[in-house]
C-alpha cells in the first residue's frame, strides 16, 4: 500500500514537473535567444549583449515605455481609490439591498472577452465624440482593473472586520473617523497598495482593449512589441521581453509582500 | 475681546472639522443603506459609463447599417445578424467554439493533475508552485507568442531538435494550424482552469477521505467516489474561466493560426479596423456574446442540478 502510493506519488511529481517545463519553455527560450549573436533566431551563434544595448537607444521604445507608465500609473490611481470606496461597503457595512447585485456587476468585466469591451469601448467613445486620446485610454484601463483592486482591498477589509480592533478603539472612546484612520486604514494600507499594484501591472500588459481604443499617436509597450512583431522579426523583442519579465516580476513579488496578512505571519 | 475673538476662532474650524467627522462617520459606519450607495457609487458609474452603456451603443450598433466609406447609418435591421450566420461566416463562430472548447478540455485534462498534487501532495512547495503558476500568466502573452513562433516555426528550434536527432526526415508542420492555435490556447489559459480546481480540491475536508479509507474504500473508489465529485464546483468554474476567454481570443490565433484558421475574434476586428463595416462587426460581436450567456446559463443550470441534487 504504503510503495504504491509513493510510486504514485513520483509519477505525479514527474508530470508536474514536465507541466512546469511546458509552461517555462518559451520564456527559457526567450531568456536564452536574447543573448544571441545572430540575425535568425534558431541557430546559437554567439554570446552579446548588444540587442540590450539597442533597446536603450531606441527612442520610440523608450517613448512607449514612459506612455505605458503614465498610463499605468493614472489607471492604478483611479482603481484603488473608486475600489477602496466600493470594498469598504462591501466589507464593512451591514447587509443591504442591492450587495449582490453589485459584487456581480463588478465582477463582469473579468467575465467579459477583452475583444468585447476593446471594440464596445471603441463604438462608444466615436458615437459620443469622446476623443481617443490618453484621457479615455487610462478610464478604459481603471475599468478593467478595478476588479483586481476591489478583490484585494475586500479581502483585507474582511479579515481586520474579524479581528474587531476599531470596536477597541471605540471602547476607548475613539470616533468612528478616529478607529478608521487610526486602525483601520494603516492596516489595510498594504493591501490597498498590493490592489494598485495589481492593476498597475493589469494596465501595463494590456493589450487588446488598447489596441482598439488607442487613438493615432498613442503608443503603448505591448501596442509596440505587436508592431515589432508584424513588421519584422527581430531578436530585439527577446531582449525587450526579458526587461518586461523582469518588471513584471519584480512588481509580484512586490504585491507577495504587501498582501500578506500580518495576522499569518 | 482679544480673547473671545480667539476662542471663537478656535472653536470655529473645530466645529467645521467635527460636522466633516460626523459625515465621515455616517459613511463609515454604514447603518442607512444611502451611505453604503453613496459609498459603491463612483465604481458603479465607472462600470456603467465605461462598460454599459459602450455594451448598449454596441447592440445599437449591431442594428445598424453601413453607409458609404465606412459610416453609419442608423436604421433598424437584423440583416447584420443574417449576414454573420450565412454559410460564409459560420464555420468560423463553430471553429472557434470547436478550438475553445478542444482547448478547454485539454486544460482540465493537464489541468487536473497540476491541482491534485498542488493540494495533496506539493507539502512545502505549494507556495513557490502556485507563484510559479502565476509568472507566465502575468507575462505579456505577445511575448510568449512571439516565443511560441520560434519554437513550433518550419525552421524552428523543435523541427531542428528532431532533425539532428534524426526523428524526421523533413520538418512538420508545428505553426499555421489547428494545433498550434490550441497549445496557445492552452498555455495562456492552464492557470485559469488549476486555479479554481485547486481551490475547490482545497476546500474538501481530508476527514471525508480518511472515512471512506476507514470504510474500506481503494484509493480509486475514494478518488472517484469522494474527491471528484466533490471537485465538480472547481472543474464548472475552470471550464467557464477557460473557454470564455478562448472565444474572445484574436491574438493567438493571428501569430499561431496563419492565415486559414483564424477565429471569431479575428473577424470582428476585421470588420472594425479593416473592413471598416462596423454594423457587421457589431453584430459578429453580439452574437459572441450572446452564445457566452447561453453558455453561462447552461452552466449555472448544471452547477446548480449538481451541487444541490
Amino acid at each position: 500500500m504504503i510503495g504504491r502510493r509513493v510510486s504514485r506519488f513520483s509519477a505525479l511529481s514527474t508530470y508536474v514537473a514536465a507541466l512546469y517545463a511546458f509552461l517555462y519553455l518559451p520564456l527559457a527560450v526567450m531568456f536564452v535567444f536574447s543573448f544571441n549573436d545572430a540575425r535568425r533566431n534558431v541557430v546559437w551563434k554567439g554570446f552579446t549583449l548588444s540587442w540590450y544595448g539597442r533597446l536603450f537607444h531606441d527612442a520610440e521604445l523608450i517613448g512607449a515605455l514612459g506612455t505605458s507608465l503614465r498610463l499605468a500609473l493614472t489607471a492604478a490611481a483611479i482603481a484603488s481609490v473608486l475600489g477602496l470606496l466600493a470594498s469598504y461597503a462591501m466589507a464593512r457595512h451591514p447587509a443591504f439591498k442591492g450587495r449582490q447585485t453589485y459584487n456581480a456587476l463588478f465582477s463582469v468585466p473579468l467575465m467579459m472577452p477583452e475583444v468585447v469591451m476593446g471594440v464596445s469601448l471603441l463604438a462608444f467613445f466615436v458615437r459620443v465624440r469622446i476623443p481617443l486620446d490618453f484621457g479615455s485610454l487610462a478610464c478604459a484601463h481603471a475599468l478593467i482593473a478595478l476588479p483586481y483592486t476591489i478583490s484585494s482591498i475586500r479581502a483585507r477589509l474582511l479579515s481586520l472586520r474579524d479581528s474587531r480592533l476599531e470596536d477597541a478603539a471605540m471602547d476607548l472612546g475613539a470616533t468612528e473617523w478616529q478607529a478608521f484612520r487610526k486602525i483601520t486604514l494603516p492596516l489595510a494600507w498594504p493591501a490597498i497598495f498590493s490592489g494598485a499594484l495589481l492593476a498597475f501591472t493589469v494596465s501595463f500588459e494590456d493589450f487588446v482593449t488598447t489596441f482598439f481604443i488607442a487613438g493615432i499617436g498613442i503608443v503603448t509597450m505591448p501596442i509596440k512589441v505587436y508592431s515589432m512583431m508584424k513588421f519584422g522579426v527581430t531578436p530585439e523583442i527577446n531582449a525587450l521581453a526579458c526587461c518586461l519579465l523582469a518588471l513584471t516580476m519584480l512588481l509580484l513579488a512586490g504585491n507577495r509582500l504587501l498582501s500578506r496578512d500580518p495576522a499569518a505571519r | 475681546m482679544t480673547q473671545t475673538a480667539e476662542a471663537a476662532a478656535e472653536n470655529l474650524p473645530a466645529r467645521r472639522e467635527s460636522r466633516a467627522e460626523k459625515l465621515l462617520s455616517w459613511l463609515i459606519r454604514g447603518a442607512s443603506p444611502a451611505a453604503s450607495h453613496l459609498l459603491l457609487l463612483p465604481a458603479a458609474a465607472w462600470l456603467l459609463v465605461f462598460l454599459l452603456l459602450p455594451v448598449a451603443c454596441l447592440l445599437a450598433l449591431s442594428l445598424a447599417t453601413r453607409g458609404p466609406y465606412g459610416t453609419v447609418v442608423w436604421s433598424f435591421t437584423w440583416a447584420n445578424f443574417g449576414r454573420a450566420l450565412n454559410p460564409m461566416y459560420l464555420p468560423v463562430l463553430l471553429r472557434t467554439a470547436a478550438y475553445a472548447g478542444s482547448a478547454t478540455g485539454l486544460c482540465l485534462a493537464l489541468g487536473f493533475p497540476l491541482a491534485y498534487y498542488l493540494s495533496f501532495y506539493a507539502g512545502k512547495r505549494r507556495e513557490t508552485l502556485l507563484v510559479m503558476l502565476m509568472i507566465p500568466f502575468w507575462t505579456s502573452c505577445l511575448v510568449a507568442i512571439y516565443s511560441w513562433m520560434i519554437i513550433l516555426g518550419r525552421h524552428g528550434l523543435l523541427n531542428d531538435l528532431l532533425g539532428r536527432l534524426g526523428l524526421i526526415q523533413a520538418p512538420l508542420p508545428l505553426l499555421n494550424n489547428g494545433f498550434s492555435v490550441v497549445l496557445g490556447l492552452v498555455y495562456f489559459y492552464i492557470p485559469f482552469m488549476v486555479l479554481p480546481l485547486y481551490g475547490s480540491l482545497e476546500k474538501i475536508p481530508r476527514a471525508y477521505l480518511e472515512a471512506a479509507y476507514d470504510l474500506g474504500a481503494s484509493p480509486a473508489e475514494a478518488f472517484l467516489k469522494v474527491t471528484l465529485p466533490l471537485s465538480l464546483p472547481g472543474v464548472f468554474a475552470g471550464c467557464l474561466l477557460t473557454f470564455v476567454p478562448c472565444m474572445g481570443d484574436f491574438l493567438t490565433a493571428e501569430f499561431l493560426g496563419g492565415p486559414r484558421n483564424f477565429l471569431i475574434g479575428n473577424l470582428i476586428q476585421n470588420q472594425f479596423l479593416m473592413s471598416q463595416d462596423w454594423p457587421f462587426g457589431a453584430a459578429l460581436t453580439a452574437l459572441l456574446v450572446l452564445s457566452l450567456i447561453s453558455g453561462l446559463y447552461f452552466y449555472q443550470r448544471l452547477e446548480a442540478r449538481q451541487i444541490e441534487p
